[in-house]
C-alpha cells in the first residue's frame, strides 16, 4: 500500500529554528521602523472622537481648529464608510486622559460654529481615563499569564509519560512564537494594541496549545507502539502523521477570520479589523510552529534531560537512548 | 448505545429542528402567563458595539474619598430614575464599590436616530434635585435637608417603611408643612419625576418622618435610596465613556453575519471535498454546534458583542478540528487495512484523547476569561465555553452516532468513502 516515510524534521532543526528566529528579527526590525509599539487608548487612556460630516472638509484645518478649542494637540484623519456611505473624520487627541461629556458637547458646538457647512455629528467616541486603562491592561495580562500557567500544569499532568513538563514547555514556546507573530503583525500594520489584541491573545492561547497537543498526543501513542524507537524518529513520525490535520484545521480557521477581515475592511470597522488581521497571519503561521518547532524542541530538551540523568548515574529509562538522527 | 440505520435520520431530524428553533425561535402561547417562548436569532440581545449605544463609567466629582456603599446606591438610584424617565429600560447599571464608580451601559432603541448621547451622559450624572411639594406644587422642603433615609420595619402594620431624618432647618420646615397638610398628600419629586406621594397622617414636629405602605423590601429600599440621593454630597461625571452610533453598529452586525455564513459554506465545502462521507457528517455536527451556541446565547438573553461573535466563529474552528482529527484517524485506520466498521470504531477511540486534551486546555483559557474578564470579554468567553461543551456533544457524540449508523447502509459503507488523500506515514 501507499506508505510514506516520515519527513526528517529533526535533522533539519537548525534551518527550522533559524526561520523562526528570522520571523522574530523581522518583527523587531518592524517595531524599530515603526518607532515603538503603539498601545491603544484602552490601555493608556486618551480620547478618540469620530464625527460624520457633510460636503468637503480639510483634515488639517479641522485638526488645527480642534487643537485651538481644546488646548490639546489633535490629529485628524478622513475616512469613508462603505456600508453607510458616510464621511467621517477621526480626531485623536494627544494626552493620556479622557474628557467629560459636557466638554465634548461644548467642543462639538464650537467646532460646528467654525465649520457651519460640515455639520459634524458625533458617530463614535471613546474616552478613557488612564486609571481604567491601566487596570484593564493589568487584568488582561493577568488573564493571559494565568491561563498559560494552568494549561502548563494540565499538560504536565496529562503528558507525564513523555516528560510532561518538557512537552508543556515546548508547547508554550510554540505559543509565544504564535503570540509574537500576532503582536508583530499588529505593530507592523499599525494596529494599536488594545482590547481586541487581548481577545486575539486568548484565542491564540487556546488554539496554539490545542494544535501542539495533538502532536504530543501522537508522540505519547507512538512511544507505546514503538518502545524501542529513538526520540527523534518518534517525533518526526508523529509530526508527519498529524501534519495534514494541522494544515486543514488552521486553513479552516484562516478562512473564517479572512472572511471577517475582508468584510470588516470594506465596512471600515476598526475594532473588528484589529481582531481579524493578526488572527489571519497567526493562524497560518501557527501551522509552522506546530509542525516545525514544538517536536524538535521537545526532542532537544528531553535529550538534555536524559543526558543529565545519565551523568548523575541514574538509570535511563529503556527507550530513551539517543541515537544519531537519520538524515 | 444501540445504533441502527434510523439513527442517522433521527440525528438529522433533531439537527433540522434545532436549526429551525435557533433561527426562527418558538412562540407558543398557552394561557395567559404560560407558554413556550424561545427567542430566535434575530431576537438576540446584541451589545453596544453591535447595536450602537453608550458605555460610561461615572465617578463622583469633588470628593476626596471613595464614596460609601450607601452613597453609591443612592447615586445608582438617581441614574436609574433618570434612565426610566428617558424610557431607556434595556440597560445595565453596575456599582463598583472597590473603585467607587458606577458603570452604565445601554443600547439604542431600535428606532433611535437622533439621540444626543453626550447630552444624555451629562444629564444622568447631575446632582439630583429632590423636593417635597404640597398639593399645589409648592416646594415645602428640599432633599438637601434629609440627613438619613433608611428602610425600617413597620412595627404597627407589619411590612416595611422608609424612615427619614431631617437636619435642624429641615425639621422646622417639615414640621410647618405637615402641620398645614394633615390629611393631604406631600409629593416627593426627583427632578420633575414623582417618586412617591404619601398622605400626612399627623403633624411631625421632631424631624423624624415615616413613610409606610411602601410595598416589598425591594420597593421600599429603592424608595429610600432615591430620597437619600437628594442629600448626596456629590454629582457624578463620566470622563471614561464610549458612544457608538446605530448605523455603525448595524454595519458591524452585517459583516459578522455574512462572514459567518460564507466561512461556514467554504469550510463545509473543504470538509466534504477532502473527507467525503466523514466530511458530510462533520458538516451536520457543525450545524448542531452553531445552533447550540446561538440558543445558548438567545435563551438566557446573554448580550452578544463583537468579540462574542468572534468566540462563536472560533469555537466552530475547534469543532472543525475535532471532526478533522476524527476523519483523518478513520482514513488512517482504513489505510492500515481495516474494514470501515472497525476503522470507525478505532478511529473515534484514538482521536478522542487528542480532542479531549485540546478542548480542556481551551476551556481553561475560557474559564479564566470568565473570571477576570469584563464586558465584551465575558461575551467572548461565554460563547467560547458553550462552543466547547457543544463540541463534545456534537463534534464527538453526534458525529459518532451518525457515522455508526451510516456504515450500516451497504452502499454507504465502502472504504473509499471514508478515506482521504492524506498518505499513511509509517516508520
Amino acid at each position: 500500500m501507499n506508505v510514506k516515510k516520515p519527513y526528517s524534521f529533526y535533522a533539519h532543526k537548525k534551518i527550522l529554528y533559524s526561520i523562526s528566529i528570522g520571523f522574530m528579527v523581522i518583527g523587531i526590525i518592524g517595531i524599530l521602523l515603526r518607532g515603538g509599539v503603539a498601545l491603544d487608548i484602552q490601555f493608556t487612556g486618551g480620547a478618540l472622537l469620530k464625527y460624520t460630516y457633510q460636503g468637503e472638509v480639510n483634515a488639517d484645518d479641522v485638526a488645527g481648529a480642534a487643537s485651538e478649542i481644546l488646548g490639546r494637540q489633535t490629529t485628524a484623519q478622513l475616512t469613508n464608510d462603505y456600508v453607510t456611505h458616510e464621511n467621517r473624520i477621526v480626531l485623536t487627541l494627544a494626552g493620556e486622559y479622557g474628557m467629560s461629556s459636557e466638554e465634548q458637547t461644548n467642543f462639538l458646538n464650537k467646532l460646528n460654529a467654525k465649520f457651519p457647512d460640515a455639520k459634524f455629528v458625533s458617530a463614535e467616541s471613546s474616552l478613557v481615563q488612564p486609571f481604567y486603562g491601566h487596570r484593564f491592561l493589568q487584568r488582561s495580562l493577568l488573564a493571559v499569564v494565568l491561563a498559560i500557567i494552568l494549561i502548563l500544569i494540565y499538560e504536565w499532568f496529562s503528558f507525564r509519560k513523555i516528560g510532561g513538563l518538557l512537552a508543556g514547555l515546548s508547547a508554550i514556546i510554540a505559543l509565544f512564537h504564535d503570540l509574537l507573530i500576532a503582536f508583530f503583525t499588529c505593530v507592523i500594520a499599525g494596529v494599536p494594541i488594545g482590547d481586541s489584541f487581548v481577545a486575539v491573545a486568548l484565542t491564540i492561547v487556546g488554539y496554539s496549545i490545542n494544535d501542539t497537543i495533538v502532536v504530543f498526543d501522537r508522540i505519547r501513542e507512538n512511544r507505546r507502539v514503538y518502545p524501542k524507537e529513538s526520540l527523534e524518529n518518534i517525533a518526526d513520525l508523529s509530526v508527519s502523521q498529524t501534519m495534514t490535520r494541522s494544515i486543514n484545521t488552521n486553513i479552516a480557521v484562516a478562512i473564517s477570520v479572512l472572511m471577517i477581515y475582508v468584510l470588516a475592511t470594506r465596512a471600515s470597522l476598526d475594532s473588528v479589523i484589529s481582531f481579524a488581521l493578526p488572527m489571519v497571519i497567526s493562524s497560518v503561521l501557527s501551522i509552522y510552529s506546530t509542525i516545525a518547532l514544538c517536536a524538535p524542541l521537545w526532542v532537544d530538551m528531553k535529550k538534555h534531560q536524559d543526558n543529565r540523568r545519565n551523568r548523575r548515574g541514574n538509570k535511563p529509562e529503556p527507550n530513551k537512548k539517543a541515537e544519531p538522527a537519520k538524515a | 448505545m444501540k445504533v441502527n440505520r434510523g439513527t442517522f435520520f433521527i440525528v438529522l431530524g433533531v439537527t433540522l429542528v434545532l436549526a429551525w428553533v435557533a433561527f426562527f425561535g418558538v412562540h407558543i402561547p398557552m394561557g395567559d402567563n404560560f407558554g413556550i417562548n424561545i427567542p430566535g436569532a434575530n431576537e438576540m440581545r446584541f451589545g453596544i458595539d453591535i447595536r450602537g449605544g453608550v458605555d460610561a463609567i461615572y465617578q463622583p466629582v469633588g470628593l476626596n474619598r471613595v464614596p460609601t456603599a450607601d452613597e453609591l446606591e443612592a447615586a445608582r438610584a438617581v441614574i436609574e430614575t433618570r434612565l426610566d424617565q428617558k424610557n431607556i429600560l434595556d440597560r445595565d447599571v453596575t456599582v463598583d464599590r472597590t473603585n467607587g464608580d458606577i458603570i452604565v451601559r445601554f443600547p439604542w432603541k431600535s428606532d433611535e436616530k437622533t439621540f444626543d448621547a453626550q447630552k444624555a451622559i451629562s444629564e444622568l450624572g447631575q446632582t439630583a434635585k429632590l423636593t417635597f411639594r404640597d398639593p399645589n406644587g409648592n416646594v415645602v422642603v428640599d432633599g438637601s435637608h434629609v440627613t438619613k433615609s433608611i428602610v425600617a420595619q413597620d412595627t404597627e402594620k407589619g411590612g416595611y417603611e422608609v424612615a427619614l431624618t431631617f437636619d435642624a432647618a429641615g425639621k422646622k420646615l417639615f414640621a410647618d408643612a405637615t402641620a398645614k397638610l394633615v390629611g393631604k398628600p406631600i409629593s416627593i419629586y426627583m427632578d420633575e419625576t414623582l417618586i412617591t406621594s404619601p398622605t400626612v397622617e399627623t403633624a411631625i414636629p421632631n424631624g423624624q418622618a415615616r413613610i409606610t405602605g411602601t410595598g416589598t423590601l425591594q420597593q421600599t429600599s429603592d424608595l429610600a435610596q432615591k430620597i437619600a440621593a437628594g442629600a448626596l454630597p456629590f454629582s457624578m461625571e463620566a470622563r471614561n465613556y464610549s458612544t457608538i452610533s446605530p448605523s455603525l453598529g448595524a454595519g458591524a452586525l452585517n459583516v459578522m453575519v455574512w462572514a459567518g455564513a460564507l466561512a461556514f459554506l467554504m469550510i463545509c465545502l473543504l470538509l466534504i471535498l477532502y473527507y467525503k462521507m466523514s466530511g458530510v457528517v462533520a458538516c451536520i455536527s457543525l450545524v448542531i454546534q452553531v445552533c447550540g451556541v446561538l440558543l445558548a446565547l438567545s435563551i438566557p438573553q446573554i448580550t452578544v458583542t463583537l468579540p462574542g461573535i468572534a468566540g462563536i466563529i472560533l469555537s466552530i474552528g475547534m469543532g472543525v478540528d475535532a471532526n478533522i482529527i476524527i476523519s483523518e484517524r478513520i482514513s488512517e485506520e482504513i489505510k492500515i487495512g481495516r474494514k470501515t466498521q472497525a476503522a470507525v470504531a478505532t478511529g473515534f477511540k484514538n482521536a478522542f484523547s487528542s480532542v479531549f486534551d485540546g478542548n480542556i486546555t481551551v476551556m481553561i483559557a475560557a474559564i479564566i476569561l470568565m473570571i477576570l474578564g469584563s464586558g465584551a470579554m465575558l461575551s467572548f468567553a461565554y460563547s467560547m465555553l458553550t462552543g466547547i461543551i457543544l463540541n463534545f456533544l456534537a463534534g464527538v457524540t453526534a458525529s459518532h452516532l451518525m457515522m455508526r449508523s451510516l456504515i450500516l447502509f451497504p452502499k454507504l459503507s465502502g472504504e473509499k468513502l471514508y478515506t482521504c488523500r492524506t498518505r499513511r506515514v509509517a516508520l
